[in-house]
């Protein structure tokens, strides 16, 4: 992954973390490792936990502690109406924005 | 445990906070201090680097301060449980991690003090103070 496609990745990787808990409840590892297969190899997993920390302080997600075989008990993260309703409107930014771009590279109108 | 911290704090613990600090802060804290010894050698390095940082850039002390250190041994204790590699878990630049991490615990911070005395002062210049006071024009 490039410098650049880090830095434009850095706006959008709440609303992808949040599109991916609109499919499922998942807890941090899951999710890193997911974003991996993927091709967004550059994510530390340290900064998806900061992200779930936030958006857990912004009653986007309810979380669930499940008990795990090794380790402290897991902290499963699964999407709200409250973040159910973010994402929706992260998804009009997006293509309000995909849309302009589009525009921007066919030459502007 | 909890119990006792719910009821009122008798009088000689309310003085003896005003000169200590909190002793709930204390204890929150030697608790996340004997969770870091627990972890296995490289984490505990990376978590006193951490400390350390969060330390000098980042909330003072306070019930803010607590929660984000508790947060972080939550981390760091099931990193080391998944075995996940020190540089998967902090990426190319650990500053960034570090930055995107203390940001969610603003309360006690001297950054976002001087952001919103910065912010107000810009909003006075602009003739936007909505305070109450004269405006400037």
């Amino acid at each position: 992954m490039g410098k650049q496609a880090t830095e434009m990745l850095k706006g959008t990787l709440e609303g992808i973390v949040l599109a991916i808990l609109a499919d499922r409840p998942a807890y941090g590892y899951e999710i890193t490792a997911w974003l991996r297969e993927q091709g967004f190899s550059d994510i530390a997993e340290g900064t998806i936990y900061a992200l779930l920390v936030r958006i857990e302080q912004r009653g986007l997600v309810d979380v669930e502690k499940v008990p795990s075989e090794k380790g402290p008990p897991r902290k499963v993260y699964s999407l709200n109406t409250q973040g159910r309703e973010y994402l929706e409107e992260f998804w009009r930014t997006w293509s309000f924005l995909a849309e302009r771009l589009e525009q921007l590279r066919k030459g502007g109108e | 445990m909890t119990t006792e911290s719910n009821e009122q704090k008798s009088r000689y613990r309310q003085y003896l906070e005003l000169v200590t600090g909190s002793l709930e802060d204390k204890r929150r804290y030697r608790q996340y201090k004997a969770r870091i010894r627990r972890l296995p050698e490289n984490y505990r390095t990376a978590a006193e680097a951490l400390e350390r940082y969060l330390m000098m850039l980042g909330p003072a002390d306070g019930a803010g301060a607590m929660a984000m250190y508790e947060d972080l041994a939550d981390l760091l204790e099931q990193s080391a449980a998944d075995g996940t590699p020190i540089r998967d878990l902090f990426g190319e630049d650990p500053v960034e991690f570090v930055e995107a991490f203390m940001a969610n615990y603003p309360a006690g911070q001297w950054r976002s003090r001087e952001r919103n005395r910065f912010t107000s002062a810009i909003e006075r210049a602009a003739g936007e103070d909505t305070g109450g006071k004269d405006r400037a024009v």
